[in-house]
């Protein structure tokens, strides 16, 4: 349902606004005052505009009230004076003259800022996540939790964590210098890309939801690569990435939510302006020596979007790309891809050699994943009983209906 | 058509979670399809009713007029042919009839 006169997600994105824009004003050791003004005004807002209609400007009308609050509630917990004082460079007065300038400059810098804030190495990567999800996209812990499978009191406990060491920086600390921009850029890259994986990947039944994670990202990763500190080739390859893949968001549902396997998916389907979008960053992730992970991601992405069918994937390039991500950034995950893009370019024998004597890691050994395929390669290759065990394991060890549902039509026997 | 006075009743629910801001989103959203689906209705969007004293010749007191615990929240003013329509706009109100809150409507007599 929209609200009329709102754009989608301006309640949640005008807290992300707010908490960053006051972050910077009062320092962020004061995000919990912070947060409880944005939200209050918010509140305010919900009560006075169902009244008197939407204000002719109602994020700075949001701003007035959300600043009014945090100075009433600042004044009243340790003194106005003190926290003014440590403050002096800080510029108070609120810009409600100017609301153009408001929007489009200073609260942008305000974001991009708030998300290196997040990307602290002294904050556990879990909790960075947690922390840009409430703090950045206005989602409550409830919501979180939801959408990263995981228990309300754990989210709980990943923010305290974050918020602990937000509280313990000193005023001083307040203002981040180029060097922790340029040092914080690999964390806020891995926040980008797990906030995208954890939409994309996500087992989620309901597809808005995980689009929704996907979109965050990619909202979060667009003002980064406008922004000098971010103007680097892999946010550009990190943004190519996550439109390449989001452009076979749809697709990859049939219509009652079971999943395709690329080879069935509908072509037609994928979104082609994502996908020239998604292709633009690539051609800009280019400049430069760079070649990292997401270099490897959305060139594998890319072969995808760009093969016109399954049969005439450039699977060579598929190959090299996911050896040049093992190379990158190792992992066992990496190369079981490799096995079966190698196993569609030459022949499924030619996959299990890359699995030759490789002991999975117990993470991986235990995903449907690793089994799923090797069920599939044994298949192909004629050895049905292997296969069939194989087969039993991963179907057993499906994390939603829809993966289960998906693996018995594409593992059933061939008899 | 005759006028009436709904007042808002409701039970402060204890430990009550405060909307996120995508659920505020959607309450206003909702809010808004009410509003237009009863814009001939509504005569006055009324608002938030404070702390009140009771006036008697004896002295002003607070209470005990209203139950300390049940609260009347906010006002408005609907228009409608009867009760029974006054009603039913009240009722689709979103967020007003639910556990522990309810509408009271009122007719209001005009000489």
């Amino acid at each position: 349902m929209t609200a009329p006169g709102l754009v989608e997600h301006f309640f949640r994105h005008e807290y992300g606004k707010l908490v960053a824009t006051l972050s910077r004003r009062v320092g962020v050791r004061n995000i919990e005052a912070i947060e409880d003004a944005v939200q209050s005004a918010l509140m305010a807002a919900l009560e006075s505009w169902k009244v008197t209609g939407l204000p002719d400007n109602a994020p700075a009308w949001l701003f007035r009230v959300a600043h009014n609050n945090l100075m009433g509630d600042l004044r009243k917990r340790s003194g106005r004076r003190r926290i003014l004082e440590q403050n002096e460079e800080a510029d108070m007065e609120p810009p409600y003259n100017d609301p153009e300038v408001f929007l489009a400059g200073e609260v942008r810098d305000d974001l991009l800022r708030m998300l290196f804030v997040c990307g602290d190495k002294a904050i556990p990567v879990e909790s960075q996540l947690v922390l840009a999800l409430k703090t950045l996209c206005g989602f409550s812990v409830r919501e979180i939790a939801h959408r990263l499978f995981t228990s309300e009191a754990n989210v709980y406990k990943r923010l305290a964590r974050a918020r602990g060491r937000l509280r313990r920086l000193s005023p001083r600390l307040g203002e981040l210098s180029g060097e922790q921009y340029a040092s914080r850029l690999p964390a806020v890259h891995k926040i980008l890309y797990l906030l995208f994986t954890e939409g994309y990947l996500s087992s989620h039944e309901e597809t808005a939801i995980r689009r929704e994670l996907c979109n965050e990202a990619i909202w979060l990763g667009t003002i980064l690569a406008e922004h000098p500190a971010g103007q680097v080739p892999e946010t550009f390859a990190l943004l190519a990435l996550m439109h390449l893949h989001v452009a076979r968001l749809t697709a990859r549902q049939d219509g009652s939510g079971g999943l395709l396997l690329l080879e069935e998916q509908n072509r037609d389907l994928w979104d082609y302006q994502e996908i020239r979008v998604g292709l633009e960053w690539l051609a800009r992730s280019a400049e430069g020596d760079v070649f990292s992970r997401f270099h490897a991601e959305a060139g594998i992405a890319a072969e995808h979007c760009l093969a016109p069918t399954f049969a005439e994937t450039r699977w060579d390039k598929v190959v090299e790309n996911y050896a040049l991500l093992e190379q990158v950034a190792p992992s066992a995950l990496h190369m079981l891809n490799r096995a079966v893009a190698v196993a569609e370019l030459q022949c499924p024998d030619a996959g299990l050699a890359v699995l030759e004597g490789f002991e999975p890691p117990t993470w991986l050994a235990s995903s449907y994943l690793w089994a799923a395929v090797l069920a599939d390669l044994h298949q192909r290759c004629g050895n049905t009983e292997t296969a069939e065990g194989y087969r039993d394991v991963a179907i057993k060890s499906a994390p939603t209906t829809a993966v289960k549902e998906l693996l018995q039509r594409r593992l059933r026997s061939t008899d | 058509m005759p006028n009436y006075l709904c007042m808002q009743r409701s039970l402060p629910i204890e430990d009550a979670e405060k909307p996120s801001p995508t659920q505020m989103q959607e309450m206003y959203a909702k809010f808004s399809a009410w509003q237009e689906k009863f814009k001939d209705n509504i005569v006055d969007m009324g608002g938030k009713l404070g702390a009140g004293k009771l006036v008697t010749p004896e002295s002003a007191s607070d209470g005990p007029f209203v139950e300390v615990k049940e609260l009347v929240g906010g006002y408005m003013i609907v228009s409608a042919k009867n009760l029974d329509e006054a009603t039913t706009v009240a009722r689709e109100l979103p967020g007003l009839v639910g556990p522990g809150s309810g509408v009271e409507v009122i007719e209001i007599y005009t000489p």
